[in-house]
């Protein structure tokens, strides 16, 4: 009875209590409605953004289909986003035969785009000019507008571009559309592949093939330049890291002492690249300047340190290692020294890749059996599964560090495929290809 | 004496090791949720508030209007025509008194009998196995009306509702109080007898949510906060451009400004704010913040 009595009497002081601290809270609104209103709205929608693109309107083009084609393009790029979904041509119900007017707003708010882009394309003297504009549907505005002028030939680089523009005024993040793909073509029976090094636009458009396939080529990566890629290759002997020009095909050896050399990567200058070399047992991590040839080792451990990548202003690098049993990510200052081991879920974690951004490191992690692709913070925090299953490896980033591109190989007698997954794990897509791929690294944006 | 000081002084220690321990264990929870505007006011200051015309000309000190001195009470309609409280008379004069009939002279039960046809107890009857059969052999035809119908219910002709309309004036009590005042004023400045629901609030949030449609950075989310300040028009338009009052120079930052312009824009009219709460509604700041998302 005495405990009871006490319990009420201290419910009674909080309720007491919470009524003086309501009271308080409310004079403050009532002070306020003689002002203004206030309201938060911590909560919105991730649907895809409804974005209608009319085709483009042709001007004086060889190919009559032009417009539509870009249009096409700009839309697959956007749905593939995952943050835009482009409504279908059949619902629309103004038709544009000059971009140089408004357009009728109601009929847009009518089928529910948010956004829409017009555009035209024009043709003269081998010249292809394209223009374009971005208009806010419900604020009946312009958002962006812009052209470009380019070869003929060039068409789907234009669509690649003003997806970009898009992209970024719409998302505030930018594009990533305008870039390029290299990654390893197999073609053949299993027991006899033919390994080629191919180069592709992102969406799979234009692919071009860099190796005959005489020699076995492996993970191929860009310079920040987009247009120097190194790569590993078994040729006659021992694996060797080369560089070569894809404008040019030119080739060059990185690295010729002894030992294999292998995993090689660009420092984000493009100036340095780093790589394992393999002696004995153990391997350890080297960089070399391009231009001096001066070779600095980094580790000098007895175990395998490999798969080393540098953060995006060159600071730090984070690599893998077996240096505590079994392998994990480790991340250490790019001058070498203090490697501070990262990782610490269960499996084995291996291939890191530093973000564009710079803000997360991709990995594949390896556990009963299984293979993920998965993020975390550059301090091993937040570590994030995209996507799970037999066999995927070698994440690669887009260019702003919101999808990464990696294979996966579903076993038995198919070969590997490339696949899209953006850094929520929603939105997973594959990628086209000519033939079974692999190892696909992901260009920064074409200048 | 020491021992008792001992035993006092344990005893104190327990209790008081007690209560921060129970205290501990049980962390008073707080479920997240909107405060609701709480004041208190006395019968006599909400009437007094309340009192007031709004197409009345704006007066420096505003008084309540009283046409009668008498004991405050609340005005529903201001509008409505001023009449003089009738007495209320019955339609009849005298009542029939109770006494008249004497207790003992009525025979209850054969008379409830009588004057009451209960329709339940009647079609009971002619269930009746029992009584079936008698019934059947008095009288041939079986679908016989019963001999006394049950009093006609009043019937509902939907053609005359407007008689059933009270077509009196609309009219409305004197406004009374201390001392007579002949204008009639806006009311108080802190009268509050009108303010915005939290559910009008939850239910503009509510849609604001389903067409808000944030862009979503990895990081950097501190630019994405934006915060817009929107005048209503009584129907619950937007009336021109919302005006963001929240700067930033990024993309990002212009990107996030125009989703949440844009979801106020999509979203009229907010039929959920009600007219004659506009006053409080006409101007709202509203701030958009995505971080919550992002962060998960």
């Amino acid at each position: 009875m005495m405990s009871l009595s006490v319990s009420l009497t201290r419910r009674k002081v909080m309720a007491l209590g919470a009524g003086v601290a309501a009271g308080a809270i409310g004079t403050l609104p009532v002070e306020r409605a003689l002002a203004v209103l206030k309201l938060d709205v911590t909560q919105g929608n991730v649907q895809p953004v409804p974005i209608a693109i009319p085709e483009f309107i042709a001007v004086a083009t060889q190919d009559p289909a032009l417009g539509r084609n870009i249009s096409q393009i700009i839309g697959a790029n956007l749905q593939r986003s995952g943050l835009f979904a482009p409504i279908d041509p059949a619902a629309f119900i103004e038709k544009f035969t000059t971009i140089d007017t408004l357009p009728r707003f109601p009929d847009w708010r009518l089928i529910n785009a948010q956004a829409l882009v017009t555009g035209r394309v024009t043709q003269g003297e081998g010249r292809l000019k394209a223009e374009f504009r971005l208009w806010d549907v419900f604020a009946g505005q312009q958002l962006h507008g812009q052209q470009y002028t380019t070869t003929a030939d060039n068409w789907r680089r234009i669509a690649h571009i003003i997806s970009d523009a898009i992209y970024e005024r719409l998302t505030g993040d930018k594009g990533y559309f305008d870039s390029r793909v290299v990654f390893v073509d197999e073609s053949g029976p299993k027991e006899r592949r033919i390994k080629r090094l191919a180069l592709m636009d992102q969406d799979g458009a234009n692919v071009r093939y860099l190796t005959r396939g005489d020699d076995l080529v492996l993970t191929p990566r860009f310079s920040s330049s987009a247009d120097t890629i190194t790569y590993m290759s078994y040729g006659q002997g021992d694996p060797r890291v080369y560089l070569m020009n894809i404008e040019t095909g030119q080739r060059e050896i990185v690295s010729n002492f002894p030992g294999m050399t292998f995993s090689p990567r660009f420092s984000p200058d493009s100036q340095r690249v780093i790589f394992s070399l393999q002696r004995g047992g153990n391997s350890n991590l080297f960089v070399m300047d391009l231009r001096s040839k001066a070779t600095t080792r980094l580790t000098d451990t007895q175990v395998i340190d490999t798969a080393p990548s540098y953060s995006p202003d060159g600071s730090h690098i984070c690599f893998e290692s077996d240096r505590g049993g079994k392998q994990q990510i480790y991340v250490m200052a790019a001058d070498g020294g203090g490697a501070q081991r990262i990782s610490f879920g269960d499996g084995v974690y291996s291939t890191p890749v530093w973000s564009p951004r710079g803000d997360y490191i991709a990995f594949t992690k390896q556990a009963e059996g299984r293979f993920a692709i998965g993020i975390m913070r550059t301090d091993g925090s937040g570590e994030r599964i995209l996507t799970e299953g037999y066999h995927n490896e070698g994440p690669t980033w887009c260019p702003n560090g919101r999808v990464i591109m990696f294979f996966r190989d579903p076993g038995g007698n198919a070969g590997p495929g490339l696949f899209t997954v953006d850094v929520t794990g929603r939105n997973e897509q594959p990628v086209k290809t000519p033939s079974y791929a692999s190892d696909p690294s992901w260009s920064p944006l074409l200048q | 004496m020491r021992t008792s000081y001992t035993i006092s002084a344990i005893g104190h220690a327990a209790v008081l090791l007690w209560s921060v321990w129970s205290l501990a264990a049980r962390p008073l929870t707080i479920s997240a949720s909107d405060s609701l505007p709480v004041d208190i006011v006395t019968a006599t200051e909400f009437s007094q508030i309340t009192k007031g015309m709004k197409s009345a000309p704006q007066t420096e000190a505003p008084k309540p209007l009283v046409e009668k001195v008498a004991e405050a009470k609340p005005v529903e309609d201001t509008s409505a025509k001023l009449v003089e409280k009738k007495e209320v008379k019955a339609a009849r004069e005298t009542p029939p008194s109770p006494e008249v009939k004497p207790v003992e002279e009525k025979p209850k039960e054969p008379k409830q009998a009588e004057a009451k046809v209960d329709p339940i107890a009647e079609a009971l009857t002619k269930e009746d196995p029992k009584h079936q059969p008698k019934k059947a052999e008095a009288k041939p035809q079986p679908p016989t009306p019963p001999k006394k119908p049950a009093p006609p219910a009043p019937k509902f002709d939907p053609k005359q509702v407007e008689a059933l309309l009270d077509k009196r004036n609309a009219s409305r009590l004197a406004a009374a109080g201390e001392t007579l005042n002949s204008n009639p004023g806006l009311g108080l400045p802190n009268g509050q007898a009108t303010q915005l629901s939290q559910s009008e609030l939850d239910a503009l949030r509510a849609r604001l949510r389903e067409l808000w449609n944030p862009p979503l950075a990895p990081s950097d989310p501190e630019e994405l906060v934006v915060v817009v300040e929107v005048k209503f028009r009584p129907d619950g338009t937007v009336e021109g451009q919302p005006r963001v009052l929240s700067s930033g120079r990024t993309p990002m930052a212009a990107a996030a400004r125009d989703s949440a312009v844009r979801a106020l824009l999509r979203g009229q009219p907010f039929t959920m704010l009600r007219r004659e709460h506009y006053d409080l509604w006409k101007d709202i700041e509203i701030k958009f913040d995505p971080r919550e998302m992002i962060r998960g």
